[in-house]
C-alpha cells in the first residue's frame, strides 16, 4: 500500500524543488543582467571607433578595433604610469592596513585594556563623517607637511579610512575563535606572538581576505582625494582616466578600454583573495574545536 | 624564566596553594583555598556549578592570577607564572583543538614551542597517540574526528612533552554515557603509567569517587572537605558535604540524642558508640541505602516510588521532611502506603544544627 502513495508524494515534490530551482535561475539571471549590462556595453564602446560610438542608431554591426587600447596604454595619454600609481598606492595601503589592523583587531577582541569600549567606538565613529568633509581639513594638513602630490600623503590618507573599517571587521573574525584555543596554545609554551601567528591568523585567513578585497578595492576606486590631493606626481588610474573627458568631447571608447584594463587588477585580487576565503571557512567548520 | 624539576627527582609535581583568594567583579570565586596535591597523585575537585573548582584549575594553570595567595609547585614560588612556565598540560572541556592542523601537528605543537629539535617531534607525536589509540588518524583534522576521538588527541597532546603537572577540566562532560564509562577506566589507567600528578575537576561525583586518589570538595568557593572518596563519602566533615556526596545524597532530619539513645520525633534507636556528648539536639544523617522497611520504627507515608530496575528508590514523606529510602529489590506499593522505616544504627551520621559540622 505504501509503494503506489509514495510515489506521486517523491514525484510532486521533485517537481516542486525544480519549479523553485527555476525560479531562483530566472531571478539571478535577471539581477545579473542588470549588473553585466554596463560591463558588456563598455567592452563594446571600446571596440569600437570614436566616430562609430556615437553613430545614432547605434549600430549592431561594426568593425571591432584594439586601436582603443592601444591609444589608451601607449598613447599620448597612456595611463600605463596611472596604473603603476595606483597600484602602489593601493598594494601599500593593503599591506599597511593588514599589517596594524591585524594585531590591533587582537588586542581589541582579547585583551583587558582600559577604556576599550571607547576606542572601539572611536574607531567606528570616523567611519560616519562624510568624505566630502574632510578633503578640505585633509588638503591643509598635507599642505603644512608638505605631503601634497606625495605617495606618503596619499597612503596616509587612506589608512585613515581603511583602518578603522579593517579594525572593526577583523575583530568580529578574532572574537568567533574560543578563548580556551589560546589558553592552550600558552599552555604549550607559545608566546602571544606565536599564538597570534600560529594560531589565530590561519582561522581568521578569511577574514583577511575580504579585508584585503574591501581595502584595496576602496583604494583603487577611490576618486575624490586622489583628484583633490594628489595631482602630476601621484595620479591614479581613476584620475588618470579623467582625462579622456574634456570640455570639447568624451573620448568614449578610450576612456572604456582604459576603465576596463583598470579592472584587471581588481579581478585578480578578487579571485586570490576569494581562495583565502575559502579556505577559512573551511578551517572555521569544526565540530568540536570551538564549540560556541 | 624557567622553574627546573623540584627535589622530588622523578616523582616531582607537589602542588600547595595557600589561601588563595579570586573575584570576578563582586563575585567571589574562591575564598581563600589551601590545597595540598602529593606527587602522582590522581586528585579530583569536585562540587557543583560555580563553586570555584574550575577557577583553581585556572589558577593551578596559570591563566588567573589569584587576588591573594601562594601556589608553589615543587616548592618554588608559581602564582605569578606564565602558563608556559609552569611545565603544566591541560585538557579542557571544549578539547580546545587547533582546527586548522592535523592531529600530527596538534599533537606535535607543545614540542615544536618546547624546542624539540624537528626530526624527533614524529617519533613523540607517534608515541604519545598510541597511548591513546589514535595513531593511525594523525593526518587528519580535528574536524574530521569523533568526539571521542578529539578528546584522545587533545589527551596525547598534553601528555606528549611529560608535563609535571597534567590538569583535566571536565574531561569527559561531552562524551556520551557509553563512552563516558570507558574514558574513565582508560584515563585511569594511563595516569598510572604516566606517573603524572594529575588534577581532575568534575562535577560528576561517580566519576570523582572511581578515578581519584583523593578528591577536594568545593562549595560556594571554599573546600569544605580533602580526603580519599571513601573518607569523604563514610565521614562526610559536615551537613553541607553530607547533603552534597552521594546519589542520591544522604537524609537529613531533626532529631535528639540523650546519651546512647537518639530520637526523631516518636521513633528512638540507640547508638552502638555514642559520642561523648550531654544530651542535645542533633541533625541525624542517614543514608537511603541504610534504611529498612520494618513493622516499626519511624512512621511514613509513601510520596512516590521509583523503579530503578536493580533497585527502588522511595520518596516518603516524615511529617514535614522528604526522605529517601532505597530498597534493595524492587517490589509493588500502594498509592500513599504507610511505612515504618528502621535506621541501621551503625551507618548513622551526627551533626551539629549550629555549626553544621560533625558530631563524633
Amino acid at each position: 500500500m505504501a509503494e503506489p502513495m509514495a510515489a506521486p508524494v517523491a514525484s510532486r515534490q521533485r517537481r516542486g524543488r525544480q519549479v523553485r530551482q527555476a525560479i531562483l535561475l530566472i531571478v539571478a539571471g535577471a539581477l545579473l543582467a542588470v549588473w553585466v549590462f554596463p560591463l558588456i556595453w563598455a567592452v563594446i564602446v571600446s571596440l569600437k571607433s570614436e566616430t562609430e560610438v556615437l553613430a545614432y542608431p547605434p549600430r549592431v554591426f561594426f568593425e571591432p578595433t584594439l586601436a582603443n587600447y592601444r591609444d589608451a596604454l601607449f598613447g599620448g595619454v597612456s595611463i600605463l604610469p596611472s596604473l603603476l600609481t595606483s597600484l602602489i598606492v593601493s598594494g601599500v595601503t593593503t599591506v599597511l592596513t593588514v599589517l596594524l589592523a591585524v594585531p590591533a583587531a587582537y588586542a581589541f577582541a582579547r585583551l583587558r585594556l582600559r577604556g576599550k569600549k571607547t576606542l572601539g567606538f572611536y574607531t567606528l565613529a570616523t567611519q560616519m563623517v562624510p568624505p566630502v568633509g574632510l578633503v578640505i581639513p585633509y588638503f591643509l594638513i598635507l599642505n603644512k607637511v608638505g605631503w601634497l602630490d606625495s605617495y606618503q600623503g596619499m597612503v596616509v590618507v587612506y589608512l585613515t579610512f581603511s583602518l578603522p573599517f579593517a579594525i572593526w571587521l577583523m575583530v568580529s573574525y578574532m572574537e568567533d575563535i574560543p578563548r580556551e584555543m589560546e589558553e592552550a596554545a600558552f599552555l604549550d609554551k607559545a608566546s602571544r606572538l606565536q599564538t597570534l601567528w600560529h594560531v589565530i591568523l590561519p582561522q581568521v585567513r578569511g577574514g583577511i581576505g575580504v579585508t584585503v578585497i574591501f581595502v584595496f578595492l576602496n583604494a583603487w576606486n577611490e576618486f575624490l582625494f586622489a583628484v583633490q590631493l594628489g595631482g602630476n606626481t601621484v595620479r591614479p588610474v581613476t584620475v588618470a582616466m579623467y582625462n579622456f573627458v574634456s570640455v570639447e568631447q568624451t573620448l568614449w571608447a578610450k576612456l572604456s578600454a582604459a576603465a576596463l584594463v583598470a579592472m584587471i587588477p581588481m579581478i585578480v585580487i578578487g579571485i586570490a583573495a576569494q581562495r583565502q576565503i575559502v579556505k577559512g571557512l573551511t578551517v572555521g567548520a569544526v565540530k568540536g574545536g570551538g564549540r560556541r | 624564566m624557567s622553574f627546573g624539576k623540584g627535589a622530588g627527582g622523578e616523582h616531582s609535581g607537589r602542588v600547595s596553594l595557600r589561601g588563595i583568594r579570586k573575584s570576578f567583579g563582586s563575585f567571589e570565586a574562591l575564598r581563600g583555598i589551601d590545597l595540598e596535591i602529593e606527587p602522582v597523585e590522581f586528585f579530583a575537585l569536585l562540587g557543583p556549578s560555580g563553586s570555584g573548582k574550575t577557577t583553581t584549575l585556572r589558577v593551578l594553570a596559570g591563566l588567573e592570577i589569584p587576588d591573594e595567595g601562594v601556589m608553589t609547585l615543587d616548592g618554588v614560588d608559581v602564582t605569578f607564572a606564565q602558563p608556559g612556565e609552569r611545565d603544566v598540560a591541560m585538557v579542557f572541556q571544549n578539547y580546545a583543538l587547533y582546527p586548522h592542523m592535523t592531529l600530527e601537528a596538534n599533537i606535535g605543537f607543545p614540542l615544536k614551542m618546547d624546542g624539540v629539535p624537528k626530526s624527533e617531534i614524529p617519533g613523540l607525536v607517534r608515541e604519545a597517540a598510541a597511548k591513546v589509540k589514535i595513531d593511525h588518524l594523525l593526518h587528519r583534522r580535528p574536524g574530521q574526528l569523533s568526539g571521542g576521538q578529539q578528546q584522545r588527541c587533545a589527551l596525547a597532546r598534553a601528555i606528549v612533552r611529560k608535563p609535571r603537572l597534567f590538569l583535566l577540566d571536565e574531561p569527559l562532560s561531552n562524551l556520551d554515557a557509553q563512552l563516558r564509562l570507558e574514558t574513565r577506566v582508560e584515563l585511569k589507567k594511563l595516569q598510572r603509567s604516566l606517573d603524572v600528578t594529575t588534577v581532575y575537576v568534575t562535577h560528576d561525583q561517580e566519576e570523582a569517587m572511581t578515578v581519584a586518589d583523593r578528591m577536594a570538595i568545593f562549595l560556594d568557593g571554599d573546600i569544605a572537605q580533602v580526603g580519599t572518596p571513601a573518607e569523604v563519602f563514610n565521614r562526610p566533615r559536615n551537613m553541607d558535604v553530607a547533603a552534597f556526596i552521594g546519589s542520591p545524597p544522604m537524609n537529613l532530619l531533626q532529631g535528639r540524642l540523650d546519651g546512647r539513645s537518639v530520637t526523631i520525633r516518636d521513633y528512638r534507636f540507640e547508638l552502638p558508640r555514642p559520642p561523648d556528648q550531654p544530651p542535645r539536639e542533633v541533625v541525624v544523617g542517614i543514608r537511603p541505602a541504610h534504611i529498612a522497611l520494618a513493622g516499626e520504627g519511624l512512621p511514613a507515608t509513601l510520596y512516590l516510588s521509583e523503579n530503578l530496575g536493580e533497585s527502588m528508590l522511595l520518596n516518603l514523606d516524615v511529617g514535614d521532611e522528604l526522605i529517601k529510602v532505597r530498597l534493595p529489590e524492587v517490589r509493588g506499593f500502594a498509592e500513599e502506603e504507610r511505612l515504618h522505616l528502621a535506621f541501621d544504627p551503625d551507618q548513622v551520621h551526627l551533626f551539629d544544627p549550629e555549626t553544621r559540622l560533625r558530631i563524633d
